[in-house]
């Protein structure tokens, strides 16, 4: 791809028409899904789009227009309505917010493929789903199987008025399994691996490490065992997540929070607030000292890895946690300048056609210093819980309850029977206070998740919390079915 | 792009064909939105894109591709994409069956011109007028206002030739004052009922009625739900209504057509032409849709399919398939609960004690089969107490099967459209008699 020319057209246009600044994505991208359910290949599918997306910046409003077509009159049209946009917002408007960036980059990135998707024939992909849902039906209570790739290959070029010229190939793969067990008018279900599955930002090896078809088995006798397993108690006791679940919890209660997006109310009428405020940078306990939480949009295998973000800030790490204060947010530049700071490098679009906002990137939890196993050591009674099956959080990102797909009982230190329907509820930093032990460097994964929700049109993004299991106190749990 | 164009883009597809058969989906669509907070527009965004889907069959086995190019080197490699893709696939269980021509006719009033030529300045007046509203009265508000107009365009080898074209537009408002916040909506296909000064306004009392909540204790609840937040439990009846749910056990209708399920009184419907919500007369394979009672007076009636599983269950095919490749089975888009005979007041009224509940937010399975759902209240909740509202409330979380708490409940006379981004439904506000809260929070 080269899109120098038109972009140069777009941008000059945008300037002439009264654009203080103007930047624009043009991008390309190919996704490729495989279902299969059943024993069925459900789904296959291969999906071309391209275009670009136009940002311009007139008296201090914004303006976005996106168009598929490249031809000149396209093009200034496009200019056409991202200034008139941008104006009609600025007539309204009763605050400026805009700003320009001072830096300019001409750079290209390419997300680290060992093995691109490409280079991998469909009956090798199909077959290994095919093998693996195969192999879920391992009891006879599994009413669904089904097995799920996603490969995905984007071709962006980033162009501003101040010079940047950034050209980037982004790969991002994953796949996951999942069993619905049916019986005595219950059902429930398991996946693998985590709740999600396995995403990050890579190639086809991504598909080998899930190790779909080595656990297929297991996780159809899981779903099945569950239709008589006990409930999960309620009461208050000691939890331990797992790392998937700990990833969750730091999607929903810290990703979120964090966002200085919704900490300044842009996304009020929709996702919601933050309990959270910029004057609490430095002061506000939000854990226990070894909760630390940081932002790295450079991290190997990062699902949102790239090596500009989608308004041309390069890429980098930042704590939002530090040994349990609050230090800082997932942030743009205009909201990073509203708090006299820097960009965190946390902006995306879904795709060319929409428009680039805060999103929760790589956000994770840095390990501790417990082995897995030893996490149980001193717990007299509590429930190991795994695998996300239900999630809901206030809007402010205080009030929590979640529920996961398995549990196992503790008792004096040691794994019992296994529980269906465990849940548990709290609010948030009395939650993340309780936290008193976090698995090791050895216990610790990049939970990828491909579908976080956020804005109005939803966008869909894709992010990472890397996490460990990790264990927390005196937790309300059982509260999903405590009438 | 008109149907016009969009039918001659997909006979260029199908024309390409090397298939035993073949289906083209086009869709063109034009999106506004003009986003605000705090009395700013800090989102404008104007997008116009024309997507083309190909099914290609070959011996009885299936391949999708799209693309939203449409020139010819494009259109070459998209029917060459699905065609391999489908020769490769394995055989279904079920062949697919693309749809033969069928005559539909679109709802009255699914496309009106005054919002399909919306300009960004109509957009920001209205924004304008409910800025006035927040300034006017001390508070700040976020929301937006949208217009848009969408097209669709299936045509298939066996004959299918169906198009429609309608438009959509709505704006919200959250405004907030101090130590509460209030919601208003409007969502139509006619951007010319978008009156920024009633929903700013409307947005401002609710802000301010509910200043200064109380708590609450948790527990079971007599609880009035307006459309919005009502809505918000609705959408999640959609799957159990689906053939593939159903004939899977994870529906809370599996085995159950012909019994009571839900209270008398309760009637749930599947109705592309209702009035508050025009819809498209055919589905995503090109098939008529039917205008279905789901649940009437509380039995369990029917179950929605699709090509699929009208063939696997040996049922009609209602006209509710989702675009291929479809792993989620048929789905009902266009739910509409019908009303009853109260007006909103009236329910109120007739309430000794009990909480009003402007909006939900975050709701979520907690348990598919029993339809136990979890998320919390926002942006107005009331408390009443001898039928009057006599505070506003700190917010609540609930947990609660859905069909238990339509087991005892009573409509209002009115129904609104609802959903905004997210889905489209029809619903009145309800009145359970019995709705458990189990946790509360500090604002």
């Amino acid at each position: 791809m080269d899109f120098s020319a038109h972009a140069e057209r777009v941008l000059d246009t945008a300037l002439a028409r009264g654009a203080a600044y103007a930047d624009v994505r043009f991008e390309r991208s190919r996704s490729e899904r495989i279902e299969v359910r059943n024993g069925d290949v459900a789904g296959l599918s291969d999906t071309h789009s391209g275009g670009f997306g136009l940002r311009a910046l007139v008296d201090g409003a914004w303006g976005f227009a996106a168009c598929a077509l490249f031809d000149d009159a396209s093009l200034d049209a496009a200019a056409g309505r991202a200034v008139a946009m941008a104006r009609a917002g600025a007539s309204a408007s009763r605050q400026r917010i805009g700003t320009i960036p001072l830096e300019a980059f001409v750079d290209q990135y390419v997300t680290p493929c060992e093995r691109d998707p490409a280079s991998v024939p469909l009956g090798e992909r199909v077959a290994l789903l095919l093998d693996a849902e195969r192999a879920l039906h391992s009891a006879a209570t599994i009413a669904v199987g089904r097995a799920w790739l996603d490969l995905w290959r984007t071709d962006k070029e980033f162009y501003s008025s101040s010079g940047s010229r950034i050209a980037q190939t982004i790969y991002q793969s994953g796949g996951a399994i999942s069993a619905l067990a049916v019986g005595d008018g219950d059902s429930q279900v398991r996946m693998w691996p985590g709740d999600r599955g396995m995403y990050f930002g890579g190639g086809w090896e991504v598909l080998e490490l899930a190790e779909l078809r080595e656990n297929a088995a297991r996780i159809g006798e899981e779903a099945h065992q569950l239709l008589s397993a006990p409930q999960c108690p309620s009461g208050t006791m000691d939890v331990i997540l797992g790392g998937s679940q700990v990833s969750l919890q730091i999607h929903e209660s810290c990703g979120h929070a964090a966002e200085l997006d919704r900490i300044m109310g842009w996304e009020a009428n929709f996702s919601g607030t933050s309990f959270l405020d910029p004057s609490e940078r430095g002061k506000l306990h939000y854990g226990s000292p070894i909760v630390n939480i940081e932002i790295d949009n450079t991290m190997p295998r990062g699902f949102a890895t790239v090596g500009y973000d989608d308004e041309g800030t390069k890429s980098v790490r930042a704590d939002v946690i530090r040994d349990g204060i609050l230090v800082g947010f997932e942030s743009s530049r205009d909201t990073a300048h509203l708090i006299g700071s820097a960009s965190t490098s946390c902006v995306r679009a879904e795709s060319w056609e929409h428009v680039p906002m805060i999103r929760m990137c790589n956000l994770n939890l840095r390990p501790g210093d417990v082995p897995f196993e030893h996490l149980f050591d001193d717990v007299r009674d509590g429930v190991y819980m795994e695998a996300n099956r239900s999630w809901s959080i206030d809007d402010r990102r205080l009030n929590f309850q979640f529920g996961t797909q398995i549990g196992w009982e503790i008792k004096h230190g040691k794994r019992g029977r296994m529980l269906k329907n465990p849940t548990y509820g709290g609010i948030t930093p009395v939650f993340w206070n309780s936290c008193d032990a976090i698995g090791d460097a050895a216990s610790w994964f990049e939970w990828g998740t491909p579908n976080c929700g956020k804005g109005e049109p939803m966008q869909t993004g894709r992010t990472t919390q890397a996490a460990a299991p990790a264990r927390f106190r005196n937790v309300a749990v059982g509260v999903g079915y405590g009438r | 792009m008109d149907a016009d164009a969009r039918r001659a883009l997909a006979e260029r597809v199908l024309a390409r064909s090397r298939a035993d058969a073949m289906e083209a989906i086009v869709s063109s669509d034009h999106r506004a939105l003009t986003r605000f907070t705090h009395e700013f527009i800090h989102q404008n965004v104007d997008i116009e894109n024309v997507a083309i889907r190909v099914r290609a069959i070959v011996d009885g086995r299936t391949g999708v591709a799209s693309t939203n190019a449409s020139d010819d080197g494009a259109l070459d490699a998209v029917v060459k994409r699905a065609t391999e893709i489908a020769a490769f696939a394995p055989r279904r269980t079920e062949p697919p069956l693309l749809a033969t021509y069928a005559a539909v006719t679109a709802p009255a009033a699914a496309y009106v011109d005054a919002t399909a030529n919306a300009t960004p300045e109509e957009r920001a007046l209205v924004a304008g007028a409910i800025f006035d509203q927040a300034a006017t009265n001390g508070c700040w508000c976020s929301g937006y206002v949208t217009t848009s107009t969408g097209g669709v365009t299936i045509v298939t080898t066996s004959g299918a030739d169906a198009s429609f074209d309608g438009t959509e537009c709505g704006a919200n408002v959250k405004m907030t004052a101090g130590d509460s916040t209030g919601f208003a909506e409007r969502y139509s296909t006619d951007v010319r009922v978008l009156d920024g000064y009633l929903l700013g306004s409307r947005a401002v009392r609710k802000a301010q009625r509910s200043a200064h909540p109380i708590s609450v204790d948790p527990g079971d609840w007599t609880v009035i739900l307006e459309p919005a937040a009502f809505g918000e439990l609705v959408h999640f009846l959609g799957d159990h209504f689906s053939a593939q749910a159903y004939d899977e056990g994870s529906s809370f209708l599996s085995g159950r057509l012909g019994e009571r399920v839900m209270g008398a009184g309760v009637t749930i419907r599947d109705d592309y032409a209702h009035a508050r919500h025009p819809d498209a007369p055919f589905d995503w394979e090109g098939n008529p849709k039917q205008r279905l009672a789901l649940i009437e007076d509380g039995v369990a009636r029917t179950i929605v399919t699709d090509s699929e599983w009208a063939g696997k269950l040996g049922r009609p095919n209602t006209g509710h398939g989702l675009p291929a490749p479809n792993a989620y089975g048929p789905y009902p888009l266009d739910l509409v609960v019908d009303p009853g005979t109260a007006s909103l007041d009236e329910l109120i009224a007739s309430t000794k004690r009990g909480l009003l509940v402007t909006r939900l937010w975050y709701v979520r399975i907690v348990d598919q089969r029993k339809t136990i759902l979890t998320g919390m209240t926002r942006d107005g909740t009331f408390l009443i107490e001898n039928g009057a509202i006599v505070s506003g409330v700190r917010n609540l979380r609930f947990n609660q099967s859905l069909v238990d708490a339509l087991g005892a409940c009573t409509f209002s006379n009115d129904q609104q459209r609802t959903g905004g981004y997210s889905y489209a439904l029809v619903a009145p506000a309800v009145k359970f008699e019995r709705f458990n809260f189990a946790s509360t929070t500090d604002y």
